[in-house]
């Protein structure tokens, strides 16, 4: 990897809101902080991850606000964005009967690497990095799930992309694919900004530095995970009950999760002190941060518009 | 299962908004074309469908016409139902819920197939309703309605649209499901599309009807075929009958259907996801590998340059421009459609350019003409088809979204995309000029032109086709969706380049693409119409440039393609870009300007009217001045012109002098003067004092009063100078009289006498339009006073005559009369012609650069008549067959109608701009393309022979024998050379070769008379009828001298022109004719006369069950004749007894020349009185055929069934 000025840039942004033509508020005054390195953005499905990473990758375009990487403004010089971008989309496909080497070559042209000794080293080298080096000469259509998504990965990487768009980058991959993902992302994430969206709480507390949980188009929470999770201590609290008493346990305390154990019922409950005796105090993780923060959030607009 | 299948898919369609969008359009097609049928675009466009005159709008023929034509183009709706109906499960990987239930596979497919086939069906239907709804609308003309008849839908309906349907719908669904490829079902409409319009243009050859009406699965052919002869009446009222050749051409088809519908079922395999299992398991090895090494790797990459600068877009746009080209060229369904186009452009050369089937030599425009006709099909849909493929290439294949976040601004795409289409057409290009060439080598013609060819297809066709491909490539952008696309591209198309011009819209300005046409010649080149053409293409394609500009801001890049996204960005677009701005700036300006000064010619310039505008002027005309029509006018009885011409400016002025003679037995004080309105007249005077009391500059008309009268029987001269140059040009482009090389000006360009009525709107219903009393079509032929007038009207009967005419130092230029004197005048080549006897108001000025061929013939009196041949030096293929046709047709004439007037005979070789050859006094200016290129083989109609014989003939009849101008005065002119010609034909190519000559007659004459606006006459009182005069005057004439003898005919003939020839008026009419012919006739053949002559007259005569029994090397033939005989009067057609000869024949076959030719065994005319009778004839060879009027003599509805193949019998 060409190094990157230890003063990369960071992406601002700010009161970005979009709004689609049936109705939907994807977005709603989103205001983030993107440092270099590997930041997260959590939500559930339908969230509006997806359309701030549109937006970003300049697919989309906003309704208000801003969102600048440096000096650059990204929402009005898209071209200049499109320069230092590298974009991996949630689910994309490819020409049919080309392979993959043919393909990546000519991305890396449109790319401006116009140089031939230079496009074919870093053509080479993301193949190998990818580990596609060995069917390089197969058709991209006939790939695997987890083969196309590693080769996404090396068209997002081609050039000197100084900002990186990942959108549900491990679904769909085995844990061996996931594993091998996570690699090579955390590794370009040292010197650029990496974004990574996903409803899956591990990617991100296995590889953000820095995290925001996102939500019916507005942000709930950012931060670091390691100090989000340190702040759930003392909060989290633990206990197994047959399955017929779960609903009466969600009427009664703030019931974050629940999962079945062994014929009865984990339940887990949100709260400052003890619930009941029966409770025990459990170690907070990101998930039990996350299902809280939206929780919290759905009853606040349940009362809201009751 | 199928019950839940089949209701689903009813169920999504009918939620699907896409549904109502194409039943929508197509209802409203169909309403459209109803308006356009119905009146609503005026009578003549509603005629032109429904046949004019007595058609109603509403007739079963034009109802069901109507219903087939549109229904074809309903193959695009068919194939949006059937074709996405299981491709939509793949497309959407639904197909894995579906085929993982306990579906089965008849179920499914056969749930979908009908679920859809519904919809397929329905679009039909909502055609027929548009249609209805058009006749019923304010606007249809009522008076033109025929009361509402629902068999007169539901025949087309039940009979051709849903069987087509079913046949395209199912080949479409088959398609699609076995190979699960969308891309096949568009291309696959538009192939069938092709073909079928092919199949339906080879069918118009005479031979392979029945064959083509079974294997068209439109059922147009079959259509065409059986209502060919209908007249009016019957178009009215009858629908198509359920014949073997409607119902069994259906039949085959839908057999056709259910044959690719059971292989449909055989092939279609559920268990497609399972394919790719081998795959997976590959994959899964490589997962394991990529485990193991996890954690070994640190990321590290080389470092590479990037460029964006516009030096690199470049370089990106010939990449990309290449890679889209190669992609076009490696797809096979380009050469499938390109290598069909060449097929059936080679096939179609067989079959066309040919005159009475005789074909052409293949000179280069007329392969290239080939080309507008028929493979600019192929090349549209190769455009329309690619740009779709082309635009959505990113979204087909969902690469969209890693496309549009490449550093690459969208011109470069959109770009190379078009240049790839240019240069996809450059391809086109080349192959049809390599297959002209094949084709004319492959004829041995070797005066390859490969200059005409690169201009032709390179440079002003493909102009027309980048401006083409630009708007298809504006409407795919625009509409967002590649299959309205497509449809929006052919609608688009059609509208423009046929709807418009059909419904009023004739100013080119507003006609998206259009120019006037370039017609090359060989004497002329492409002329001046080369000028106009290239101004109209620089103005649409600015338009194109500036569309193409827009295309770049409408262009979806990203993920938001709703209207106000799009139209957001393409705000930002313009706004944001300065190149944008001075493009479409630039683009505008130019095709404002360019607008501006095609206004400037074609409205300022050059005065701007739509047909409909003359229309009124001939109205306003009419109702202004018919009152002049009995004014009491001297005639002229001299002629002198000094014409000098100036092809290289397309110019020339003149000066002439008239001799007017009062011919009235009173005093004449006014003369009225009609000229061609383009020429300006200079200055006209008398020998006498005269007032003008009456200019009418723009019609063309001057009245004149003398001071003194004219005393009967007195003359006057006048003086008059004129000029004619062209400024500019006009919205049609300009006349093609004058031209550079080959002008062709006749009387018309100088000044005649008199009220013009045939200047009248002639039509009924545009009479009606403008109110206009009902008007004879012609005078009666008892008509006294329209009696003293002849064929070019009363302003001459006859002339002296004498021009001087000057042209370009290296053109000839000839007029009637003989060359008296040629000289040289300020750099000017002059030529002085006199003409030494007197003869019809009626001349010619021909120049051009000729070769001259020299012959002469020795007439019996001992007197040399010279014969020229001018002509295009290269053109010398039928000069022998057209100086033998003169020598052959004087040798003729001279014994059988009486000796020849002048001592000289010249053909005069003209552009094709028109297409006919025309007799003048001893000059004959004949188009090059009528019998110049002629080529004719062995077994061919000699038609430059013919022609040639039929022109020479005119110096008799029109020349020497001139009709008045009544009912049948064309019988004189023109049947009468009719069969002159036939006679020297027949003399020349024996009997037994008349017969494919005849039945072409017949055949033009029985679809000549479908068309009958008014009321079809008797051939003797035929009104300007060419159907009559020509073709079934052929067919009468040569049947009246089988009857009476050719000797015993002639003889009459000759008598009556030694009457009539030269005569001063009142002039002879066909009942004068008539006198000598009936007095020749005898009694027993006088029904013939009126059955010919006198009355319409029809047989249906019909051979069948023929048999021949070998008796000691004789041959016993029986067979059945069946005859009827009807008689049409006042339109209606009813059946008489028949008690006539008839030619009763029978046939073998020998070997001529290698080749197997018809022998006459036994023919000899019997009389036939029962419509059905068996015959038995002895015969010395073995028989091949027998029948009734085999060589078509008589006037037959159904000419193909006269004779019937011979079997040996059973013998019991």
């Amino acid at each position: 990897m060409q190094p990157v000025s230890p003063t990369a840039p960071a992406l601002v942004i700010s009161g970005l809101s979009k709004k689609y033509p049936n109705g939907t508020q994807a977005l709603h005054q989103i205001n983030l902080e993107i440092p270099r390195g590997m930041f997260g953005l959590l939500g559930p499905n339908g969230a509006g991850k997806s359309t701030l990473m549109r937006t970003l990758a300049t697919l989309q375009d906003a309704d208000t606000g801003s969102a600048r990487l440096g000096d650059l403004d990204m929402l009005r010089d898209k071209r200049a964005v499109r320069q230092v971008l590298g974009y991996l989309p949630q689910s994309f496909g490819v020409y049919p009967y080309i392979s993959a080497i043919d393909m990546l070559d000519h991305f890396a042209r449109l790319k401006g690497i116009h140089h031939t000794g230079e496009r074919k080293a870093m053509v080479e080298a993301l193949l190998r990095q990818t580990n596609l080096w060995e069917v390089r000469n197969r058709q991209v259509g006939k790939y695997s799930g987890g083969m196309k998504q590693r080769f996404g990965i090396a068209q997002a990487l081609l050039g000197n992309p100084q900002l990186i768009i990942v959108d549900e980058p491990t679904a769909g991959l085995d844990p061996a694919e996931r594993n091998r993902f996570h690699n090579l992302l955390s590794e370009i994430g040292e010197n650029i900004i990496v974004i990574l969206s996903t409803h899956i709480v591990e990617d991100v507390s296995d590889l953000c530095e820095q995290m925001a949980i996102i939500h019916r188009g507005e942000v709930l929470v950012t931060g670091i995970p390691q100090e989000l999770i340190a702040g759930a201590a003392g909060w989290v609290w633990e206990t197994v009950v047959p399955k017929d008493q779960l609903q009466a346990h969600q009427q009664q305390y703030n019931v974050i999760s629940s999962r079945h154990f062994g014929g009865n019922i984990v339940v887990r409950v949100w709260a400052d002190t003890q619930p009941d005796t029966h409770f025990s105090p459990a170690s907070g993780r990101l998930e039990d941060i996350y299902f809280a923060r939206i929780k919290e959030r759905e009853t606040a607009q349940a009362a809201a518009t009751a | 299962m199928f019950r839940e299948i089949f209701l689903f898919e009813i169920g999504y369609r009918l939620r699907r908004p896409a549904t109502y969008i194409y039943l929508g359009l197509y209802l409203l097609v169909g309403f459209l074309w109803g308006m356009l049928i119905s009146g609503a675009a005026g009578p003549e466009a509603a005629g032109s469908f429904s046949g004019g005159g007595k058609g109603v709008y509403n007739s079963a023929y034009t109802i069901h016409f109507s219903l087939l034509a549109l229904g074809q183009y309903a193959i695009f709706a068919v194939a949006a139902f059937m074709g996405v109906a299981v491709n939509r499960d793949f497309e959407y990987q639904a197909h894995e819920l579906f085929f993982t239930r306990p579906v089965t596979k008849a179920g499914y497919l056969g749930g979908r197939y009908l679920g859809s086939l519904i919809f397929a069906l329905a679009v039909m239907v909502v055609i027929a309703v548009g249609l209805q709804l058009a006749y019923m609308s304010p606007w249809a003309t009522a008076e033109k309605l025929g009361p509402f008849n629902l068999s007169f839908y539901l025949v087309p309906l039940l009979l051709h649209l849903v069987p087509f349907t079913v046949i395209t719908g199912t080949v479409f669904f088959a398609t699609v499901s076995l190979t699960r490829n969308n891309l096949f079902i568009y291309l696959n409409a538009i192939l069938l599309l092709v073909l079928f319009t092919t199949a339906s243009g080879l069918s118009s050859q005479l031979d392979n009807k029945t064959l083509a009406s079974l294997l068209d699965p439109t059922g147009g052919t079959a259509f065409q075929t059986l209502t060919e002869n209908w007249t009016s009446a019957e178009r009215n009222t009858q629908t198509l009958p359920l014949t073997a050749m409607t119902v069994g051409n259906q039949l085959i088809w839908l057999g056709v259907a259910l044959l690719v519908a059971l292989f449909t079922y055989l092939r279609f395999q559920m268990n497609y996801a399972t394919e790719s299992r081998p795959l997976l398991s590959r994959t899964a090895q490589t997962i394991k590998l990529i485990g193991d090494t996890v954690t070994l790797q640190r990321v590290s990459l080389p470092s590479v340059s990037q460029q964006f600068g516009l030096r690199e877009h470049f370089r990106l746009l010939g990449l990309l421009t290449g890679r889209a080209l190669r992609e076009i060229l490696r797809s096979p369904i380009f050469w499938v459609i390109t290598g069909i186009g060449v097929l059936f452009m080679i096939m179609i050369y067989f079959v066309s350019g040919l005159v009475y089937e005789t074909p052409t030599r293949p000179v280069t425009y007329q392969i290239l003409g080939l080309l507008s006709s028929n493979f600019t099909l192929f090349i549209l849909a190769i455009m329309v088809f690619y740009t779709g493929e082309q635009i959505w290439k990113e979204r087909t294949h969902d690469v969209s979204q890693l496309y549009d976040t490449l550093p690459m601004p969208v011109w470069i795409t959109l770009t190379a995309r078009f240049v790839a289409m240019i240069g996809v057409l450059c391809v086109l290009m080349t192959i049809l000029m390599v297959t002209g060439m094949i084709i004319q080598v492959g004829n041995g013609f070797f005066q390859l032109d490969p200059g005409q060819y690169i201009t032709e297809l390179f440079g002003l066709r493909m102009l027309g086709f980048i401006e083409t491909l630009g708007l298809f490539f504006f409407i795919q952008i625009l509409s967002n969706n590649k299959y309205l696309g497509f449809f929006l591209s052919v609608l688009v198309y059609l509208a423009f380049w046929t709807l418009l011009p059909a419904v009023g819209i004739e100013d080119r300005l507003w006609r998206l693409g259009s120019a006037p046409q370039t017609l090359y010649s060989d004497m002329n080149g492409f002329g001046h119409f080369i000028g106009p053409y290239l101004t109209y293409r620089a103005y649409w394609g600015a338009l194109t440039v500036a569309l193409l500009i827009l295309a770049g801001g409408l262009w979806v890049r990203g993920t938001e393609d709703d209207l106000r996204s799009r139209w957001a960005r393409l705000r930002v677009y313009i706004r944001g870009s300065r190149a944008v701005q001075a493009g479409l700036g630039v683009s505008l300006a130019i095709f404002l300007g360019m607008g501006g000064y095609i206004f400037y010619n074609t409205h300022v310039l050059n005065p701007f009217y739509t047909s409909r505008d003359y229309q009124r002027m001939q109205a306003e005309f009419e109702k202004t001045y018919k009152r002049y029509e009995h004014t009491p006018q001297p005639r002229i009885t001299s002629v002198r012109l000094r014409v000098d011409l100036r092809p290289e400016v397309r110019a020339f002025s003149a000066s002439g002098t008239y001799v007017l003679r009062n011919k009235h037995p009173f005093a004449v004080d006014t003369v009225i003067i009609n000229y061609n309105s383009d020429l300006t007249l200079h200055q006209l005077q008398f020998s006498r004092p005269a007032d003008r009391v009456l200019a009418d500059t723009v019609n063309g008309l001057l009245i004149y009063r003398l001071a003194q009268p004219l005393a009967a029987g007195d003359s006057l001269e006048m003086q008059f100078e004129e000029s004619l140059t062209y400024q500019g040009f006009s919205n049609s482009g300009g006349g093609s009289s004058l031209v550079y090389n080959g002008t062709f000006l006749n009387y018309t360009y100088f000044p005649t006498l008199g009220y013009n009525s045939d200047a009248e709107l002639l039509d009924p219903d545009l009479r009606k339009k403008y109110n206009l009393p009902a008007k004879p079509r012609m005078s009666l032929i008892d008509d006294t006073l329209a009696v003293k007038s002849n064929l070019l009207g009363a302003a001459a009967d006859w002339i002296r005559f004498e021009a001087a005419v000057g042209t370009a130092p290296d053109q000839i230029a000839v007029a009637p009369g003989y060359l008296t004197r040629e000289w040289t005048d300020g750099g000017r080549r002059w030529f002085h012609y006199q003409m030494d006897v007197p003869m019809i108001h009626f001349y010619s000025i021909v120049s051009a650069r000729y070769a001259v061929k020299q012959d002469t013939w020795q007439a019996p009196d001992g007197r040399t008549i010279n014969l020229e041949i001018y002509h295009h030096p290269s053109h010398t293929w039928n000069l022998d067959r057209m100086m033998d046709g003169m020598k052959q047709s004087l040798a003729y004439y001279t014994e059988a109608f009486g000796p020849y007037q002048h001592r000289q005979v010249r053909i005069l070789e003209f552009p094709r701009y028109a297409g006919f050859a025309q007799s003048f006094a001893n000059t004959i200016p004949y188009s090059e393309s009528v019998g110049f290129i002629a080529n004719v083989g062995k077994n061919d109609v000699d038609y430059p022979f013919y022609i040639t014989c039929h022109e020479v003939a005119h110096q008799w009849w029109a020349h020497q024998v001139v009709g008045g101008k009544v009912q049948g005065f064309q019988f004189l002119s023109e049947t009468m050379s009719q069969y002159a010609a036939l006679m020297v034909m027949e003399k020349n190519f024996g009997k037994e070769n008349m017969d494919k000559f005849l039945e072409l007659e017949m055949q033009n004459y029985l679809q000549g008379r479908t068309g009958e606006r008014i009321a079809e006459t008797p051939v003797l009182l035929s009104e300007n009828q060419p159907y009559i005069h020509y073709n079934k005057g052929s067919v009468v004439m040569y049947a009246l001298q089988d009857y009476l003898g050719e000797d015993t005919l002639n003889a009459a003939l000759k008598r009556y022109v030694s009457k009539v020839k030269f005569q001063e008026p009142p002039y002879t009419t066909t009942r004068e004719w008539m006198q000598y012919v009936s007095a020749v006739t005898p009694d027993s053949l006088r029904g013939v006369l009126t059955d010919l002559l006198e009355t319409i007259t029809l047989y249906e005569n019909t051979a069948d069950s023929a048999t021949y029994v070998e008796q000691d090397g004789r041959y016993k033939v029986s067979f059945t004749v069946k005859s009827r005989k009807l008689r049409m009067i006042h339109d209606d057609e009813s059946e008489v007894p028949i008690n006539d000869y008839i030619d009763i024949g029978v046939f073998g076959q020998e070997k001529q020349d290698g080749k197997w030719v018809d022998k006459v065994l036994y023919l000899q005319k019997h009389k036939i009185t029962t419509p059905e009778q068996r015959i038995e004839v002895w015969v010395d060879a073995k028989p091949e055929k027998a029948g009734i009027d085999p060589w078509h003599k008589l006037v037959d509805r159904k000419p193909a069934d006269n004779t019937a193949i011979t079997r040996p019998a059973k013998i019991p």
